[in-house]
């Protein structure tokens, strides 16, 4: 089996399109567009939330789907070992172990897409996840993936969680608080490996940290993600904390966030 | 049979690639489904992709949309046929009972809340699926359980709308089945 698949090779059927980047680049419209920061957190009163949150959970399912694919790549395409190009057997179960969990969490947001009232490919889908899990660095994956998309996954659900609870959705809310427990155990993995690995080699840590603040800045976009209220996705400090990030860390993402608002 | 003029605006798109004769031709055949005659506008404003939409004018009707609205949720500036035909349909149904006498006391769109908006749209929408067109009832359904709650009495009231026939409820029926959700919601 071929290693280090790209994202032009992932297997979808015809329901699934990919997101076009260039067209969304094309699209001038953009730049009348006041960004997603200026929508605000979603919330029962939002006129759109129903639309909004369907749309959100479809983005997440999406990613499920790529998160299972991206871990089940790193578990096949590293060998086990200490060499720079290997990985340590133990890491390779801790990405199985995520395969199983996002295989669940693909059939949760199966089924929560059936109760929201959203059809499988719905949307384009961005396979940006996946990218960042191409990566030929082991460690760089699992910051990208592990702690930068799955972290704005732990963010994301927190914020779909507290949205369920606010409407009386009780399928939503109990959803998104099971996924929300695996996030913080995924997080939490790529924080300590990254830790672990890098232990003797600063400037891998710091390549890793400088990729993973790449990711963190593309997703905290116009102020998609951040601390205020106009941020529709609110970036979840405690459970961050849960994961492993420190203060500091935390305090970085809400920056780069603020920075991110105020580029537009 | 009577006149039915659709004009729709701008007459020629740059923003998106929207055909204004495909979006007037299918405005026509929803219309006439529906029942409506007389001059029809469809204003698409293409400067934003959102997709926020209202009434402006019922007699003569003016519809305004955001060009997200008729988009295609998989292809950017694409029109989604299924999405343009969704809109007119529960857009046009809502000028066809504002034009009825039983509802001259509904609120100004406006001033209705989101309970009231959304139990209205579901009585449009599920005309529009007896019209043979094809609109997501789930969809509908959870838009509706966000307004008027996640309960069983919610889900009957839903299905009250969804079935009820063209012409058959006056807003105070539709205000009825607000008040009996609200009723029981924390």
């Amino acid at each position: 089996m071929k290693k280090h698949m790209p994202p032009g090779e992932l297997a979808r059927d015809e329901r699934f399109v990919r997101f076009d980047r260039e067209a969304r680049f094309e699209d001038r419209r953009q730049e009348r567009r006041t960004g997603p920061a200026r929508r605000g957190r979603i919330t029962p009163e939002t006129p759109a939330a129903p639309d909004i949150a369907r749309s959100m959970m479809h983005g997440i399912f999406v990613g499920e789907i790529q998160a299972l694919e991206g871990a089940g790549r790193t578990c096949w395409d590293f060998d086990a070992g200490s060499d720079r190009d290997e990985v340590p057997f133990a890491l390779k179960l801790d990405m199985a172990r995520q395969c199983w969990d996002e295989s669940r969490h693909c059939e949760i947001s199966v089924k929560l897409g059936e109760w929201m009232g959203t059809e499988i490919g719905e949307y384009a889908e961005n396979t940006i996840l996946f990218e960042a899990a191409c990566n030929r660095d082991a460690v760089l994956r699992l910051a990208g993936v592990n702690r930068a998309l799955e972290g704005l996954a732990i963010d994301v659900f927190n914020t779909m969680r507290e949205f369920g609870q606010a409407s009386g959705d009780p399928v939503l809310d109990f959803c998104e608080d099971w996924m929300l427990a695996d996030e913080v155990t995924h997080v939490k993995m790529g924080s300590d490996w990254l830790r672990r690995l890098t232990e003797n080699d600063p400037d891998r840590r710091e390549r890793a940290l400088e990729f993973q603040r790449v990711v963190d800045k593309l997703f905290s976009y116009g102020g998609f993600r951040g601390e205020d209220d106009e941020s529709p996705v609110q970036l979840a400090r405690r459970f961050r904390e849960l994961a492993g990030f420190t203060t500091d860390e935390i305090d970085d993402i809400a920056e780069l966030s603020r920075q991110a608002a105020a580029e537009g | 049979m009577a006149s039915l003029r659709v004009t729709v605006t701008p007459d020629t798109f740059t923003l998106v690639d929207f055909d204004p004769d495909r979006i007037a031709a299918l405005a026509a055949e929803v219309a006439s489904k529906v029942g409506l005659t007389g001059d029809i506008t469809i204003e698409v404003d293409q400067t934003t992709p959102l997709g926020r939409t209202r009434v402006v004018s019922v007699d003569p009707v003016v519809v305004n949309v955001q060009s997200g609205a008729f988009e295609d949720a998989k292809r950017l500036r694409q029109l989604s046929e299924r999405s343009a035909v969704d809109v007119l349909g529960r857009l046009f149904h809502r000028v066809k009972d504002r034009l009825d006498p039983r509802f001259a006391d509904a609120p100004a769109d406006g001033d209705l809340t989101l309970a009231q908006a959304t139990a209205w749209d579901t009585y449009a929408v599920g005309r529009c699926e007896r019209l043979g067109y094809h609109p997501s009832k789930p969809r509908r359904l959870y838009h509706f359980r966000n307004r008027h709650g996640f309960t069983d009495v919610a889900d009957q009231a839903f299905e009250r709308l969804w079935s009820a026939p063209a012409g058959s409820l006056s807003w105070a029926d539709i205000q009825a089945m607000c008040d009996q959700t609200a009723a029981i919601r924390v």
